[in-house]
């Protein structure tokens, strides 16, 4: 029997997201929340029309796979994930397009992983206290000394940056950039 | 296209400094943020978001009072000071008297508040853009979430019906609770809102910064 001509088969997308989270996730656990999402979402035949597939996820980066006339519906699964494996996340999409090729070279960078480092280093200020968590460019997570400051976000941390930290504290003896 | 997102908290009431929300902002392909928390001039750092290239970072008041007497003597007095007034319906008082003021820029209708026919008329005359908000979108799973649906979709007839301006949020609390534009799209899409429509709410608060911005003499006259 002839299989199928590949200009037959359903077009697909291959659409690429940032995760944002506060703690690393695996991909088992990313595309295993996805799949709640859809069929919570659209139910098991909105989830059947549009099989979504991670085909690659590295750091911070990801791919999925999706048919080409179920975008929408993909852009909303994704953007109701919540959390991940009950780690607080966010997917974000960077952009969409027809070949694995080319998404990869339009949307990851060379360098997917994030940069971020850990820090035992704390921030003392009037308004806000605690440990740094992370730092990433001129972003910083901090774990603050009051849990009640992220309450009501559903947060663990606290999302600052170097330039709330400029001129912050008279007895600093920071960087330029605050820290 | 240039899309605001507002109705963001900073802190103290939200997890994220101003700043911090601006470059998530930013990244996910924001023109403005305008961030509204009921007290503005504690938010952390305010001066922090200004030094963020690439985006406008405004701020506005959310009015969230007891009752119908207070919500006037609170946006009188608001008025001049922030271009963007947002008012939460937290009671039928409330929704009445925010749709019946002028000075009222959004009404933020929450998951269980149903607007009146009544008080879509008076939106209408006094032309209160207003708010749905999208995130039980994704705070909310299964029946809590459907709940929510039906009355958005309630809402939303009404306001189709007496032609009302629409405007959408996803009222960050912090970084993680933002979400693109076209996300932002894509969920109003699946929740009820024509695209054309939803596209449309998107671009408005730049236009009512816009024109809060405009300094008035008088009716009909500007200060250029």
């Amino acid at each position: 029997m002839r299989s199928k001509l590949p200009v037959l088969f359903p077009k697909r997308r291959y659409v690429v997201f940032r995760l944002d989270s506060e703690e690393e996730v695996a991909s088992k656990d990313i595309i295993k929340e996805i799949h709640s999402v859809q069929a919570s979402l659209f139910g098991d035949i909105g989830a059947a029309r549009n099989r979504l597939k991670l085909i690659y996820h590295e750091g911070c980066f990801g791919m999925l796979r999706c048919r080409h006339d179920h975008l929408q519906q993909t852009r909303a699964t994704l953007a109701s994930v919540y959390a991940i494996g009950g780690v607080r996340a966010a997917l974000h999409i960077k952009g969409v397009a027809g070949t694995i090729k080319s998404a990869r070279e339009k949307y990851i960078p060379q360098l997917s992983r994030s940069g971020a480092e850990d820090d035992g280093r704390r921030i003392e200020l009037e308004e806000v206290s605690g440990c740094i968590v992370r730092i990433h460019g001129r972003k910083i997570d901090l774990c603050p000394d009051d849990p009640n400051r992220t309450r009501g976000s559903d947060t663990r941390y606290l999302g600052l940056t170097s330039f709330d930290l400029i001129g912050g504290h008279d007895d600093a003896d920071g960087t330029s950039d605050g820290l | 296209m240039s899309f605001y997102l507002w109705g963001a908290k900073a802190l103290p009431e939200g997890s994220d400094s101003a700043s911090r929300l601006a470059l998530a902002a930013r990244d996910l392909g924001y023109k403005g943020l305008i961030i509204c928390s009921c007290e503005p001039l504690r938010v952390f750092r305010m001066q922090a978001s200004r030094q963020i290239k690439g985006i406008e970072v405004e701020y506005g008041a959310e009015v969230d009072v007891a009752n119908a007497r207070a919500l006037h003597s609170r946006l009188s007095a608001s008025r001049a000071a922030y271009p963007f007034l947002l008012v939460e319906a937290s009671s039928e008082e409330i929704i009445n008297a925010a749709c019946e003021s002028p000075n009222v820029d959004a009404l933020l209708l929450s998951a269980d508040r149903r607007l009146s026919i009544a008080a879509a008329r008076a939106a209408r005359q006094s032309q209160v853009a207003i708010g749905f908000d999208l995130s039980p979108f994704f705070r909310l799973r299964g029946s809590p979430r459907a709940r929510w649906l039906e009355a958005l979709r309630r809402n939303l007839g009404l306001a189709r019906k007496f032609d009302l301006l629409l405007i959408l949020t996803c009222r960050a609390r912090s970084r993680l609770d933002l979400r693109g534009p076209r996300e932002i799209l894509a969920m109003a899409e699946v929740a009820g809102f024509e695209p054309a429509e939803a596209e449309e709410a998107m671009q408005l608060p730049e236009r009512i910064l816009k024109e809060n911005k405009r300094r008035w003499l008088g009716p009909g006259v500007v200060l250029i």
